[in-house]
């Protein structure tokens, strides 16, 4: 038990004592029947959305603040989905494994990046979830990069430009309509 | 003794020349997620700027009075956002707005 209260193992015969120690007080048989002694205090986060739409734990402690972003175990931010400023259904703009668009859909385009009055914008293209994984983020990384592209021709400022393939779906499901409504451009404003 | 005494005196120091603005106190679980003190509003009101750390990337900046918050402008995937919005090392937007109370530092 003189391992578990020593912070720095000298040797790895205290590392190896420490790993045994800990894996017998996870195992069933003690959470069953006998209670962890935990030292602590009660601290629950309220929740703060930053102007992004993405939230933040915060916690006020009479003199100290403290905030962190919530995130996913996976990384993700934890955000609102109404805070994208504008989505381009992909079927509008390109055809089927395609990533070029005509003349005048570029000019629609530059047009809605010079009046969404943002500083600058991220965008992002989705796929739906046919073929392969590796191919759908390659394709949705092209078509970002041609919506990018057209930005760039509008003299705004592209902040992130990212393919997620079939990764980060709209809707879940593998109907027509779910397909049709993941194969989308999506665009966020930073403001 | 000598030394009680002094401590004493810089808590007194600090309650005369400020005691309008003092917050704090014991919080505990859900009572952190108030302002402590004066205004007592939901931290979900809170109202930020952006500071541009040393690689160029942005962070929500918070002054809040007594508190200040500090938290990174993600991507959705979780990534920085480096958006160029200023030069690093400087804060800029709203957010000294949050708060009435005075900030003498």
């Amino acid at each position: 038990m003189s391992e578990l209260a020593s912070d720095k193992p000298k040797n790895g015969k205290a590392a190896a004592a420490l790993t045994l120690a800990l894996s017998i007080a996870t195992s069933p048989a003690l959470a069953a029947g006998e209670q962890r002694k935990i030292v602590g205090e009660e601290y629950t986060p309220t929740i703060w959305i930053d102007p992004d739409g993405c939230e933040h734990w915060v916690m006020d402690d009479g003199f100290e603040g403290y905030m962190s972003p919530h995130r996913k175990k996976n990384g993700d931010a934890v955000c609102h989905r109404s805070q994208i400023c504008g989505v381009i259904p992909a079927d509008t703009l390109f055809s089927t494994n395609g990533h070029r668009i005509s003349k005048s859909a570029r000019e629609q385009l530059i047009n809605f990046f010079q009046n969404a009055d943002a500083y600058g914008f991220m965008i992002y293209g989705h796929t739906d979830a046919r073929a392969s994984d590796e191919y759908n983020m390659a394709l949705s990384n092209r078509r970002a990069i041609t919506v990018a592209n057209a930005a760039a021709d509008a003299g705004v400022r592209v902040i992130d430009v990212k393919g997620f393939g079939e990764r980060r779906p709209a809707v879940q499901g593998n109907s027509a309509a779910a397909y049709t409504q993941n194969r989308r451009v999506e665009i966020y404003c930073a403001k | 003794m000598t030394m009680f005494k002094a401590t004493a005196l810089i808590g007194l120091g600090l309650l005369a020349s400020g005691c309008a603005f003092v917050e704090g106190g014991k919080r505990s679980g859900a009572g952190r997620s108030v302002d402590a003190g004066t205004d007592a509003k939901h931290l979900s009101t809170l109202v930020a700027g952006i500071w541009i750390d040393p690689n160029g990337c942005d962070h929500w900046m918070i002054d809040d009075g007594v508190e200040g918050y500090l938290s990174e402008r993600l991507t959705p995937d979780g990534r920085p956002v480096c958006s160029g919005i200023a030069p690093p090392n400087t804060a800029t937007g709203p957010f000294r707005d949050g708060s009435t109370i005075p900030d003498p530092l």
